[in-house]
């Protein structure tokens, strides 16, 4: 039977640990290790926005360095962000564009909407950032960690190589 | 809007002492991917992970109230 990880080409990996974490785990054949690091991943990211709500947590418009973080959590930053945009858009008044909405704050926006519960308390928004980013942040790990799992035949073939006897240490 | 949608787009209100103990989920989801990550067998997590959690938390802590006590003496 082949090695599942020989299947799988390491880019392949690699993009699907990054869209769903924990999935390039499952796919070279660690199930167990994948389904716990799926199910920590997306606690703590979700966690975070539940916490701040998402309007104030995945704002690259105005929390920029925090949103390359949040990224690297792939599905999870980009389902967040498309969630957060239309939320926002439907908070718009008539008169805005946009553009506009785009470069006031959630406190600006929420006044002129009247819609003050949109935005987070200076505490959990702060908070709920931390959350989210660190949960992409995590996710780098898992991806590197995924991609040396993922070529382990090839690291095996090295260490043949290297020994004197062309066993297996 | 239904109730789980309108969960994660209104904010949770916290206070003083519930920020200081948002540390330890956090710090838990730390302690499990990177011992995930480290441990080969599956069955040495929950220990490494529970080691792992308890230094980071009590690191932290002791950073915090180290930086408070300087705050107090300073200002």
């Amino acid at each position: 039977m082949p090695d599942p990880a020989a299947t799988l080409k390491l880019p392949l990996i690699g993009i699907l640990a990054w869209l769903i974490p924990g999935a390039g785990h499952y796919a070279i054949g660690e199930h167990r290790r994948g389904i716990i690091i799926f199910a920590t991943i997306a606690a703590t990211f979700w966690g975070g926005v539940a916490i701040g709500g998402v309007r104030t947590t995945v704002y690259p418009e105005k929390k920029s360095l925090w949103f390359m973080g949040q990224l690297c959590g792939g599905g999870h930053a980009l389902i967040a962000y498309a969630i957060g945009e239309s939320s926002r858009d439907r908070l718009l008044a008539q008169n805005l564009t946009s553009s506009q909405a785009r470069s006031m704050s959630p406190v600006q926006l929420a006044e002129l909407t009247g819609n003050l519960v949109a935005t987070s308390q200076w505490g959990s928004a702060e908070i709920a950032t931390v959350y989210t980013g660190v949960a992409g942040l995590l996710n780098i790990l898992v991806i590197l960690d995924a991609l040396v799992r993922g070529d382990a035949p090839h690291q095996r073939r090295i260490r043949r190589a290297r020994s004197p006897a062309g066993a297996i240490p | 809007m239904n109730a789980i949608g309108e969960f994660f787009v209104t904010p949770i209100e916290i206070g003083g002492i519930q920020k200081a103990l948002l540390l330890l989920p956090l710090c838990l989801s730390i302690s499990i991917v990177y011992k995930v990550t480290r441990c080969e067998r599956l069955a040495d997590v929950p220990a490494a992970v529970g080691a792992l959690w308890v230094t980071i938390v009590v690191g932290m802590y002791a950073v915090g109230v180290g930086l408070w006590v300087v705050y107090l003496l300073v200002v």
